[in-house]
């Protein structure tokens, strides 16, 4: 690994570990840093103090991992599988489908507010699932082209769906603005415990295609004559960014912009394209710019606690400026 | 009986008087949260003070004197109160809304006991009384507040003069929502003897989205908007209400009887049935 490369993820791993230790540090309520690692070592006497730490900032960094790391790893999947720099959940309809799901809990069924990480997973992969399948079938299916476009058709009918409920149920869109905007709740392990095995899918899956994609930026052609088949690998990424993208969604609402930009700042601050470099660097990467975007988002105005998506977007695009200018 | 023994006696007596004379308050929870201004005024008007209430973020709810100095948590989605700040009051009780379903269950997740309860209409508001007053371990206070209400109410509501067919009209924003027979305020208008104008809308949730047009084809006797926004933002959404040339069109336009709530007695719950009655009588409906 050339050292520009090494540097990229020192700086990576650096940045993930203050923001893990922002994000258990800081919150509206001071807490000593020595009660921070008491609480996490089980030294800690009960109290609110405890309770703060262990149930709702040591689950919630955990959620903007596991979230940051999955949208920067379907970025890259998804950017590497269409070969379009364009790329990323959007794109095959999961963050429309996700919306359209917990929004529909939020909206509809207000009452069962336990099922909104379901509501989303489960109309995430459908939006999903249906965009493979018109993608697919008929001649020449499975091109990245017709993704593309199969995902924008399907994304805007589940966003219509969206604007659908939000006009059926007006007095309600306040709940689900919050969503919407994308942000991270403490509320503990509750969403983590219906989700995590999505992301562990998605994790593998990932790491399995890592080679494949490799080979896949090469050309349709040559990867076909490599031994790689290029549609299949093409869904195979396309089913893990989806797992991922939809189970971030169930617990952080809708975070397209990491997904997008992650991977390119990735990308062109290492030099390089390799997916062995960019898909693990890229989830490091992701995992700390949603760290500091949290933590920003719930210590900026205390005790409100913000969207995330709009701090992300500001910690996010002049990085990406720079590096974009720099690029050209 | 010797002298020992009837001391023991008077000892005993003594201190069953006092066991029976003292609130039983063993079980009663000390560190309350009161959520909602309903609750919270309700907490006030038992005598207990709550460690904490509840205020929506850019809300102006209305609260008892004697809770003024009382802390309060800015309330905003999706959780309702910042867990962190609620976590170090270390409450006995939390008094929630259905608003904050999803934060109701992570307070619960954090040990604490979350009761909801919230009336939607006068007609739960009496059992709602009740429940607090059993929570705290105050009924008979519970059952004074809630006679002291029915009476006026029942003052309020007399020599009913005429029955107006009345639009109330909530705005959130510029945009009108009817306020429909279930709503809080809209059985307070019953109560006051308005005839509820809802244009044949219906919601569980007691409001309805409604558009201008259907406000003029509904032609009602009486409008009373009710603006829900910012405190900064309420003035100017009633002179949009007051000046509002569609609405001119109806019959309460042409008889200048279009008219703006100033507060939040029609929007929730609380405990002032009777005296906003009167306002409403007096003030718009001028039927006594």
């Amino acid at each position: 690994m050339s050292g520009r490369r090494v540097l990229v993820v020192a700086i990576t791993v650096a940045a993930l570990l203050a923001g893990v230790g922002a994000s258990l540090a800081l919150g509206t309520i001071d807490v000593p840093l020595r009660e921070v690692i008491d609480s996490l070592l089980g030294r800690a006497e009960e109290g609110p103090a405890k309770q703060i730490i262990l149930q709702l900032r040591l689950p919630r960094t955990v959620d903007a991992i596991l979230v940051g790391a999955a949208l920067g790893v379907a970025g890259a999947l998804l950017q590497g599988a269409l070969g379009n720099p364009l790329a990323s959940p959007d794109v095959i309809g999961v963050t429309a489908g996700s919306g359209f799901g917990a929004i529909l809990i939020l909206l509809a069924f207000p009452g069962s507010i336990a099922l909104l990480p379901v509501g989303a997973l489960v109309f995430g992969l459908t939006a999903a699932t249906l965009v493979f399948v018109v993608a697919w079938i008929g001649p020449d299916g499975g091109g990245a082209g017709r993704l593309i476009l199969a995902g924008i058709a399907i994304a805007a009918l589940f966003a219509a769906g969206t604007t659908g409920l939000m006009t059926a149920y007006p007095d309600r869109v306040q709940s689900a603005v919050f969503f919407l905007a994308g942000g991270l709740v403490s509320d503990g392990w509750d969403e983590m415990k219906v989700v995590w095995p999505y992301f562990a899918v998605g994790f593998v899956l990932a790491v399995s295609l890592i080679r494949p994609l490799d080979r896949l930026a090469l050309g349709d052609d040559v990867a076909a004559s490599l031994g790689t088949r290029p549609r299949l690998i093409r869904l195979g990424a396309g089913g893990a960014a989806a797992l991922l993208a939809a189970a971030s969604a169930a617990i952080a609402g809708l975070l397209g912009f990491l997904g997008l930009v992650v991977p390119h700042v990735i990308r062109m601050a290492g030099g390089t394209a390799s997916h062995g470099f960019v898909v693990p660097v890229s989830a490091i990467g992701g995992a700390a710019l949603l760290l500091a975007g949290d933590t920003l988002a719930r210590t900026v105005k205390p005790p409100l606690e913000l969207p995330v998506g709009p701090f992300m977007v500001v910690i996010g695009v002049p990085m990406f400026l720079w590096l974009l200018r720099k690029a050209v | 009986m010797s002298r020992a023994a009837t001391r023991a006696a008077c000892l005993a007596f003594v201190l069953l008087a006092a066991a029976l004379a003292a609130p039983a308050t063993a079980d009663a929870p000390k560190r309350i949260v009161a959520l909602t201004p309903f609750s919270a005024n309700t907490l006030a008007a038992l005598g207990v003070k709550p460690i904490a209430i509840g205020q929506t973020l850019g809300g102006d709810a209305n609260f008892a004197p004697s809770l003024r100095r009382v802390r309060t948590l800015a309330l905003a989605h999706p959780n309702g109160p910042n867990m962190e700040q609620l976590a170090s009051l270390r409450p006995g009780l939390v008094l929630s809304s259905p608003t904050w379903t999803r934060g109701n269950r992570t307070m619960r997740n954090l040990d604490m006991r979350v009761e909801v309860p919230e009336p939607l209409t006068v007609l739960d508001m009496y059992e709602r009384i009740e429940d607090i007053a059993a929570m705290v371990d105050r009924e008979r206070g519970g059952r004074r507040l809630v006679a002291r209400i029915k009476r006026e109410i029942s003052r309020a509501t007399r020599a009913l003069k005429s029955r107006p067919r009345v639009m109330l009209v909530l705005g959130v924003g510029r945009t009108p929502y009817v306020f429909l027979p279930n709503s809080w305020g809209g059985y307070i208008m019953q109560l006051a003897g308005a005839r509820l104008v809802d244009a044949n809308a219906e919601s569980r949730s007691g409001f309805a989205r409604i558009s201008d047009e259907a406000i003029v084809d509904a032609d009602p006797d009486v409008i009373i908007g009710v603006p829900h926004a910012r405190a900064e933002d309420l003035d100017g959404i009633r002179d949009y209400m007051r000046s509002n040339e569609i609405w001119k069109l109806t019959q309460a336009g042409q008889e200048n009887r279009i008219y703006v709530w100033g507060d939040d007695a029609l929007l929730q719950a609380n405990l002032d049935v009777g005296s906003t009655i009167s306002r409403v009588r007096t003030r718009f409906l001028k039927n006594r």
